[in-house]
């Protein structure tokens, strides 16, 4: 006990000691969270769009209207030549073009299925057909009041509309911070307890402090115990803070429990310090140390569902997800945070979390020995 | 003779792969004796002394310090040994004060006891004016005096230095022997690895080792009047072949 006081002391003080590393520490994530949860945003807002209206009736001014009033779109010109479709969406100008022909209102009166262009920049496929369901919602409301009217009533005779009535449910304003923000809180808890496990075991290892520490009578668990407390302790500091600055900045709400949160939170760390003792126990300097553990980063972040959905992904890459713990805890998290879900809905991913946790932070303390070669 | 051993091997062998670094080394050193191990770079001296102190397995042969296997109790020497590595190995960002009380605690000592060595030592070694600076602003004739400090907190009846001078001026270098000097009064036994030859003629016996293998021992005298040479430079040179060593003054 003694002895892993005394490492757990000696590794604040070092800590605390190296300014750089403080700032990495706890500045960086709070960048992070801003830039990520900023730029990463999945609304599709403000699509730029290109007005082409041929007809210049009171109908299509309606229609360019309706488009207008929403802040979905945002008209940015507005032209009768079709070249200059062309030329802006060449240039970045606009995303969409809405032409409206001449004899739009025309067919309208006369009920002759009147139509209008839509023209998309499908490049961004996803923004695309987001922006495509939004005009579509658009025109048919209007196609719709535009039936309603009093004048045109006695046509509604054998027409039944059915309205849609939309509660959408947990993100009731589909807001994207709400989403991200519990994924980057997963991606903090992935990056930063492994990095400072490896780095800082590693660096011993370079230094030769590890080669005097292992001709003690110390044993290996108390050296790793002494090791990993400081950063399972610091982890969790920087997930209070970031949940701290993020639930006021962006708006989060929390639905469910902190307590349940942390618990897993400490299940999940096992896998990351884990992994960071093995990252040190394969590599000989802390550029290799931070190259591997990068490497590592990467697989598990792209393959997580923090950027891409997983049910997104080929059925081949779905099932190659499954050996991925941090896919788990983005799970956990974004249930925890979004629905409030219980153990009782989150254990289909918390067992096989623990148990990865707990196999790969065995199989690194079997790995690492005292010894050097 | 009706001396203790204090560190023994018979045929101690290590292999890294095909290259044998150490290949059959028979040693006995006994009970305050300043045993001194010379070799060029790459001899096998640090993979020696890495065995004996339990960081590398041996490949073949028999080997125990203090009285315990090196196979298998090497727990058991940790407690009774203390080890300067050739690198500088405390902790830079502590004080000289913080880095005794760490290795202290390691080494399981009360703090009452850490205080009471961290005494001797600072009056012994020469640290008082140094005690809260930081580690890596002291110069490096004091790093070593504290390294060897911190390797005798537990006061440890055995002693393995690896180069423990390496890089130190000659004067420092004189005060850290005389430090040894006193060490071994007190009935330790010192076990040190060196390829400075000036060093060698302080030990009370020296083994001459070239790739893997040991190929002269005994007293500095002994080795100087066997071979007929006036120092044991030129003994080694003679032995060893003058391309090969490593002078660095």
């Amino acid at each position: 006990m003694q002895q892993i006081l005394a490492m757990i002391r000696k590794e604040f003080k070092q800590i605390f000691r190296d300014i750089p590393m403080m700032a990495i520490i706890f500045i960086v994530p709070i960048i992070q969270l801003f830039v990520l949860a900023f730029a990463i945003t999945v609304d599709v807002k403000q699509i730029k769009l290109l007005i082409s209206d041929f007809d210049d009736s009171r109908a299509s001014r309606e229609i360019i209207r309706a488009f207008g009033n929403t802040d979905r779109f945002k008209i940015v010109g507005y032209t009768h030549d079709l070249n200059c479709v062309r030329g802006n969406f060449q240039e970045w100008k606009a995303q969409m073009a809405l032409i409206i022909p001449p004899d739009f209102s025309k067919k309208m009166a006369r009920n002759l299925h009147p139509q209008v262009q839509i023209s998309i920049d499908g490049v961004d496929g996803n923004t695309a057909g987001v922006a495509l369901g939004y005009a579509q919602g658009i025109l048919s409301q209007f196609g719709t009041e535009f039936l309603i009217q009093p004048q045109y009533r006695s046509r509604l005779k054998d027409v039944h509309l059915v309205t849609m009535v939309e509660r959408m449910w947990y993100n009731p304003d589909l807001s994207s911070e709400q989403y991200m923000v519990p994924g980057i809180a997963v991606v903090l808890l992935t990056i930063l307890p492994m990095m400072l496990s490896a780095m800082s075991l590693v660096r011993e290892k370079e230094i030769g402090t590890l080669e005097q520490l292992m001709v003690t009578p110390l044993k290996k668990h108390q050296l790793l115990l002494g090791k990993l407390i400081p950063f399972l302790i610091l982890s969790f500091i920087e997930l209070a803070l970031l949940i701290a600055i993020a639930m006021p900045v962006f708006n989060i709400s929390m639905n469910g429990s902190f307590f349940l949160l942390a618990v897993l939170a400490f299940f999940y760390l096992f896998t990351t310090l884990g992994l960071g003792i093995f990252i040190s126990t394969v590599t000989q300097t802390q550029q290799q140390a931070m190259f591997f553990a990068w490497f590592i980063m990467v697989f598990m972040i792209l393959m997580s569902g923090f950027f891409i959905p997983i049910e997104n992904m080929p059925q081949l890459l779905q099932k190659l997800t499954y050996l991925n713990p941090m896919r788990y805890f983005m799970y956990i998290m974004r249930d925890i945070f979004q629905k409030g879900s219980s153990i009782r809905f989150l254990y289909k991913d918390a067992v096989p979390m623990t148990i990865y946790g707990l196999l790969i932070f065995s199989f690194s303390v079997i790995k690492f020995q005292k010894r050097v070669g | 003779m009706n001396r203790q051993i204090s560190v023994y091997t018979d045929q101690l062998t290590r292999r890294f792969g095909k290259f044998v670094a150490v290949d059959g080394v028979s040693i006995s050193v006994y009970r305050g004796e300043i045993f001194g191990f010379l070799g060029a770079n790459g001899a096998g001296k640090t993979t020696l002394i890495r065995m004996l102190c339990g960081l590398l397995k041996p490949s073949g042969g028999e080997g125990s310090v203090a009285g315990f296997d090196i196979k298998e109790k090497s727990e058991q020497i940790k407690k009774r040994i203390g080890y300067m590595s050739q690198r500088f190995s405390l902790y830079a960002d502590l004080t000289v004060t913080e880095n005794i009380h760490f290795y202290g605690a390691i080494y399981g000592l009360a703090k009452e006891e850490i205080r009471q060595r961290e005494e001797e030592l600072v009056s012994q070694v020469g640290l008082d004016p140094y005690m809260n600076q930081m580690t890596k602003d002291l110069p490096l004739g004091i790093k070593q005096r504290l390294a060897l400090g911190c390797a005798m907190l537990h006061n440890p009846p055995i002693l393995f230095l690896d180069e423990p001078t390496s890089g130190v001026d000659p004067q420092a270098r004189r005060g850290f022997w005389n430090l040894l000097y006193e060490t071994v009064q007190t009935g330790k036994t010192i076990f040190v690895t060196t390829h400075y030859m000036d060093e060698a003629e302080y030990c009370h016996r020296v083994s001459i080792m070239d790739q893997g293998k040991i190929i002269e021992m005994g007293s500095p005298s002994q080795l100087k009047e066997s071979h007929k040479k006036s120092t044991i430079q030129d003994v080694f040179i003679a032995l060893v072949g003058g391309e090969k060593t490593d002078q660095k003054e």
